[in-house]
């Protein structure tokens, strides 16, 4: 096939001398939905955050679209981007949080118009038109006008899908969508995930929803200490972990 | 529940005694303070009719707080002159220093350490002097420098020049001082704002692709006024006040129109209410205007924004009347 979405070589990364990620190497194509399952602290989320640059890492090549993340490379040297071409390339990437980070002072519907006129530079009725239809989408046609706050935690989550599909991403991040939610509330977020998983959307979703990774997910990793430790099938992976590890972290969260 | 039957039972509040009595030493204090407001005391001087044996003299009575003379001034041409004076500063200073504030705020708040030192160092100057010192000092400039020019530093080239003394009027050294001393009060106020807002508003911002100045504009700032609001309300009330220091400069303000006249007929205290009165008055303003304004920027953060003062009135009304309509429902329990 062509370039994978993404291509992640040796990426390393350290926060004030300990290194968080010590060569993660990873590739996901597009269309895929990636997993990454970890104990908190094994980096997953560093690693989601380099993608689209929210980080940066410190060693290692990271291709997003075959473009490499933060960087271009002219001449041998390694030129960094300037904040235009970054803010433009994390535009082309959605976003899940795991506590949300819906605008506190906006609309629902506010919410998922202000990227698409502020950055895509859409028109305010086109961009309207759509955030209503990506509300409906995630269940949500009616809240148009509700606040954040107003809102369960499945409901904002869902808000917030809707908010990173309104930019037309070709990639979507998902750092421990379900984490923060109360357990009824975390089917209504993972389905909306899995129905955006089968329209061909290229996901990588860092999660300890292991019914989730079983069932949807076209390539599980493991993450431990900042390496990957093991990959493949996750029904495969998830049915006979090899390395010890897995086994332990298995083990707890099953 | 209930112990006799469906006869239901008599609820009892709780009898605040000492509130009760506390209030009651309240309204007595504040009668006696209005008693005071509008007593009279004599003049010393007679007022006679007729003549001779017929004659009978009144003694002469007035304000002992001087309310005919307040009325007098109240609305004098010098003390509306003053008014105007006091409202010019109060906004021009305002204006200037929550722009400087929000500047100098954002300055401090950058990663770059040269621009957060310099702000540090604004905020470590104006609020570590006197505001009158830095009147003074704005007033008598001229000492320093005979004039400004804008130019090409160090190489003696102008495009224009201006003496001092006609840059630097007393009005606009007073403005001048207020302002820049206010914008280290506002700097303050505007970086708790921003520090308010949580990180996740900037990630999410900054992962949508919204530049830092678009994230600064669009999520922080709206969401910061929430808490910068109530403090600049303070500071604009205060600075009504402060601004009476221009007259030291020799702006002839609200209070400095009043010591003009008092200065010539002796009526000071009389002349001083006339002044805090109309401090009164716009300070009364003020705070309903910031009401109305913390409750826009409160959407979103409250489920329900607080009632207004009418609202509440409806409320309160509606409430009396239905207890004087009814006696209260005692909930039945079964």
């Amino acid at each position: 096939m062509s370039t994978p979405m993404v291509d992640a070589r040796d990426v390393i990364k350290s926060y004030a001398g300990v290194e968080v990620l010590k060569g993660v190497t990873m590739s996901v194509s597009r269309g895929e939905v990636t997993c990454l399952i970890g104990p908190s602290g094994s980096g997953k989320s560093t690693f989601l955050r380099c993608i689209n640059h929210l980080e940066k890492h410190d060693a290692g090549e990271l291709f997003v679209d075959g473009n490499l993340v933060g960087y271009e490379e002219r001449n041998g040297r390694l030129y960094e981007r300037n904040n235009i071409e970054i803010c433009h390339e994390r535009s082309q990437i959605g976003m899940v949080f795991q506590r949300f980070n819906l605008f506190q002072h906006l609309s629902v519907l506010e919410n998922i118009v202000i990227g698409q006129v502020k950055v895509k530079r859409t028109a305010e009725h086109a961009a309207t038109e759509r955030a209503r239809q990506l509300l409906a989408r995630v269940g949500l046609d009616g809240k148009e006008k509700a606040y954040p706050s107003q809102l369960s935690g499945g409901q904002q989550q869902r808000v917030a899908i809707a908010r990173a599909l309104a930019m037309e991403p070709k990639l979507m991040l998902f750092d421990e969508p379900t984490s923060a939610l109360d357990p009824e509330l975390v089917g209504e977020v993972l389905d909306v995930m899995k129905d955006l998983a089968q329209t061909g959307m290229t996901m990588i979703v860092v999660t300890h929803e292991m019914n989730f990774a079983r069932e949807v997910a076209d390539t599980l990793y493991f993450l431990d200490h900042g390496v990957i430790e093991e990959s493949g099938n996750p029904r495969e992976v998830l049915a006979a972990p090899k390395s010890e590890r897995l086994q332990s972290f298995l083990s707890k969260v099953l | 529940m209930s112990t006799n039957g469906d006869a239901p039972l008599r609820v009892v509040p709780v009898r605040h005694y000492w509130q009760w009595v506390a209030g009651a030493v309240a309204m007595l204090l504040v009668a006696m303070l209005v008693h005071t407001l509008l007593s009279k005391v004599p003049t010393g001087q007679y007022l006679c009719h007729g003549a001779a044996a017929a004659r009978h003299c009144v003694r002469q009575l007035q304000w002992r707080f001087g309310w005919n003379v307040v009325g007098h001034y109240f609305t004098s041409s010098e003390i509306f002159d003053g008014l105007l004076l006091t409202l010019e500063l109060t906004v021009i200073a305002m204006a200037a220093g929550i722009i400087l504030g929000v500047t100098i705020a954002i300055m401090r708040l950058s990663s770059n350490r040269l621009l957060s030192t310099t702000a540090w160092l604004y905020t470590w100057f104006f609020r570590g002097t006197p505001v009158y010192v830095q009147i003074l000092f704005w007033f008598n400039i001229g000492a320093l420098y005979e004039s400004f020019r804008l130019g090409v530093p160090f190489l003696h080239y102008d495009f224009f020049h201006v003496s001092s003394s006609a840059l630097f009027s007393p009005f606009t050294a007073a403005c001048f001082a207020l302002g820049l001393n206010e914008g280290a009060y506002m700097s303050e106020i505007a970086r708790s704002g921003l520090i308010s807002v949580d990180e996740g508003q900037v990630e999410a911002a900054t992962s949508i692709g919204m530049s830092r100045a678009q994230t600064l504009r669009l999520v922080i700032l709206p969401q910061a006024m929430r808490v910068i609001i109530p403090p600049t309300g303070n500071e604009v009330i205060s600075m009504l006040k402060t601004s009476s220091l221009a007259s030291t400069a020799g702006v002839i303000e609200l209070l400095g129109a009043a010591s003009n006249i008092s200065a010539t007929n002796y009526l000071v205290i009389d002349l001083l209410i006339t002044a805090s009165l109309w401090y009164l008055i716009f300070t009364t303003v003020l705070s309903i205007g910031q009401f109305y304004l913390e409750r826009y920027f409160a959407k979103g953060a409250l489920r329900t924004p607080p009632p207004t003062p009418i609202q509440r009135l409806k409320r309160d009304v509606r409430g009396i009347l239905s207890k004087f309509r009814t006696h209260q429902d005692v909930p039945r329990t079964t």
